[in-house]
């Protein structure tokens, strides 16, 4: 997924201003993006529309504190993240989806020494080329089985480049937590793939 | 044999292994490839395809921000008059702390004020549609007003009485954004100075 992100700062000040045509230019540009994030992490398409609502009307109400430090998409992430993870954090239906996913992969799926990610039973995910069709149809399901949580501290680590320490304190929670569910996540997509995750 | 867990494997991919992860990882061809299957996995899930929403979410974002501007304009008009409220408090029972030019040119702007909030009032521009820099222009000469208003509140009485010139002044200004306001929503000029 390759989007421009550049917005030429008069667009920027004008959006400030309170500009609404400049700010629904804003949203053009970003509205891609946000909603790609929310969507990976969330799954569910009418939750990532509204974490898109809800993060662009956050936009607009504080686009005056943004002081032009860092990315404009930076600082658009932000928001939109902590959206989504405030939407996890109120989603009633987690649990039960934590338990759909472990049954989709079975008891056992931590990451802890000699649990290696089975050796010997790796040919398919190994072969798979990163621009492969079915591979990537296959990895696309395997990722929507994980968690809410497992899929937000992949997507936003492995995807969007944040670190552990930035997950950890955007989720509320340690470095250790983010690192753990990482691994735990890296070994259940595996298995799955290996498993056939269409079955 | 021992291999490599997938928390040494994530490590080595961040180039934090650690000393026999390293060893190991060199040595066993087992998880070497699993290391490559880790990247690869990373680069599939970059390389997804983006998605767009399936309805166009801007035209609640823009109501949403509008209905915000037009409570904050109802909340700074309970300010305003609140200020005016106490200004007209001070000339009726302090008549005399100021000199005569000062006290009716401080009428006169005052009534100017009243009748331009009038006609703004009877112009009702929240109920009629504007563009997008018209709403934007008119946002920014209330954020202005607004600001004049917080000043007139902060002045008070007893230091508008020290200071009646200040009074006046304010008291101006605040016509002349209300008079940019009307032009703005009246005749929707394209500009008006900002």
């Amino acid at each position: 997924m390759t989007i421009s992100l550049a917005v030429p700062d008069i667009l920027v000040a004008r959006a400030k201003s309170g500009d609404l045509e400049a700010l629904e230019a804003l949203y053009r540009a970003f509205e891609t993006p946000v909603y790609n994030l929310a969507l990976r992490v969330l799954r569910r398409p009418e939750d990532a529309e509204d974490v898109l609502q809800e993060t662009f009307l956050e936009v607009v109400r504080s686009i005056k504190q943004y002081r032009g430090e860092g990315h404009l998409w930076g600082w658009i992430r932000q928001i939109a993240t902590s959206k989504a993870l405030m939407r996890i954090r109120h989603d009633r239906v987690r649990e039960t989806e934590q338990l759909h996913e472990e049954s989709v992969v079975g008891a056992g799926g931590g990451a802890g020494a000699g649990d290696m990610a089975g050796v010997g039973v790796i040919g398919a995910s190994a072969g798979m080329s990163p621009g492969s069709v079915p591979a990537q149809i296959d990895l696309e399901r395997a990722f929507e089985r994980l968690s809410e949580t497992s899929r937000a501290v992949v997507w936003l680590h492995d995807v969007e480049g944040y670190t552990h320490e930035e997950i950890a304190e955007q989720m509320g929670k340690t470095v250790s937590f983010s690192k753990s569910q990482l691994a735990r996540a890296h070994v259940r997509l595996r298995r799955m793939l290996d498993e056939g995750v269409s079955q | 044999m021992m291999h490599c867990t997938m928390d040494d494997l994530l490590a080595l991919r961040a180039g934090e292994g650690s000393a026999w992860a390293r060893q190991h990882a060199a040595g066993c061809a087992a998880c070497r490839a699993e290391l490559e299957a880790l990247y690869q996995r990373v680069a599939q899930l970059k390389a997804l395809p983006a998605r767009r929403p399936a309805r166009d979410r801007w035209p609640a974002v823009r109501d949403g921000v509008l209905a915000e501007r037009r409570r904050r304009r109802g909340r700074w008009g309970v300010s305003g008059l609140a200020a005016a409220a106490a200004l007209a408090g001070l000339l009726v029972f302090r008549p005399f702390w100021t000199k005569p030019v000062d006290a009716a040119e401080l009428a006169r702007v005052k009534q100017q004020s009243a009748t331009l909030e009038q006609q703004l009032q009877r112009y009702d521009p929240d109920g009629r549609v504007t563009s997008g820099r018209s709403a934007a222009l008119a946002a920014a000469l209330e954020d202005r007003i607004a600001v004049i208003d917080g000043e007139l509140a902060q002045l008070g009485p007893s230091r508008a009485q020290a200071r009646p010139a200040d009074l006046v002044t304010l008291w101006q200004q605040r016509v002349e954004l209300m008079e940019q306001l009307m032009t703005v929503h009246v005749t929707r000029a394209a500009y008006v100075g900002l």
